[in-house]
């Protein structure tokens, strides 16, 4: 079965675990090839399953810990009242 | 957004794609000046400016487009022109040079300094912030867009102003500086195997 729509990345990829592990972390494998590759390549391919699971303790800390600094209520109503002016 | 035909929105129409449409991610458009300007009143102002510009500019934006990437597009381009020259960090390396080395045949090489996930989970402080703020600020943006706020290659493409093959390659050196970086952390914490 052919996949018309898959990017020269993703068949590039097909059969070389390294460049599909880093589709995988930057988000642009395929559903289909991202569990085919977690739920049978990581089990036989050492260097795979690991740089994969320190991938996504690294993603995760960062998610948890890098990602939180929502904007400041009073800086939101500021700009909301300066756009009130200028319209 | 500069190839996008310009609208002719009303007035309503303005202020229902800026309240719909922008507001919705100045948390992760704050999130993003920070990281870029490591400090909180730059990084206001950067907010501020930049939603002011695009709501200027909200004619460019075509409805049913990427408002995010839209905002993160002029976003980037304010810290550019009017921020990183008054910025106190200091330049330092040629990002030409590194991408062209990473572009080379060597760019599937995989270096994974021997850093563990337990050891990670024990990072319970600032450790990855400080590690994520020392990197410069190129490879600190693309692990923001992409592993963050889940932007695409195409769309990391479009906000940085660089080819698809730039993108992948900065991302690849990004997450190895990253990974570095936690390395020598861990070290300092005692972990002699990490």
């Amino acid at each position: 079965m052919s996949h018309p729509e898959q990017s020269p990345q993703m068949r590039a990829a097909k059969g070389n675990c390294l460049e599909m592990l880093r589709l995988i972390l930057d988000g642009e494998a395929s559903e289909e090839d991202k569990k085919d590759f977690i739920d049978k390549h990581l089990e036989i391919c050492m260097p795979c399953y690991k740089t994969y699971h320190l991938e996504m303790a690294i993603r995760d800390l960062l998610k948890s810990k890098c990602g939180n600094h929502e904007a400041p209520a009073e800086l939101i109503e500021n700009i909301k009242k300066m756009i009130g002016t200028v319209r | 957004m500069e190839e996008t035909a310009k609208q002719q929105y009303t007035d309503s129409e303005r202020a229902r794609i800026f309240e719909e449409e922008f507001m919705p991610h100045i948390n992760s458009m704050y999130n993003f000046a920070y990281r870029l300007t490591l400090d909180e009143d730059d990084a206001k102002d950067l907010l501020q400016d930049t939603y002011l510009k695009a709501f200027r500019f909200i004619d460019s934006f075509q409805q049913g487009t990427n408002a995010k990437a839209w905002l993160f597009r002029i976003l980037k381009n304010s810290f550019i022109n009017d921020y990183r020259k008054r910025s106190k960090e200091p330049s330092k390396v040629d990002y030409q040079e590194v991408e062209n080395y990473y572009n080379s045949e060597d760019v599937d090489r995989q270096i994974t300094p021997d850093l563990r996930v337990e050891t990670l989970q024990d990072m319970i402080g600032d450790e990855i912030s400080n590690a994520l703020n020392s990197l410069d600020v190129d490879f600190r943006t693309v692990i923001i867009l992409c592993d963050l706020e889940g932007f695409k290659y195409d769309e990391m493409a479009k906000i940085l102003d660089i080819p698809i093959g730039t993108v992948r390659s900065r991302l690849h050196r990004a997450r190895n500086l990253l990974k570095e970086k936690l390395s020598e952390y861990a070290k300092k914490m005692g972990y002699k195997n990490a």
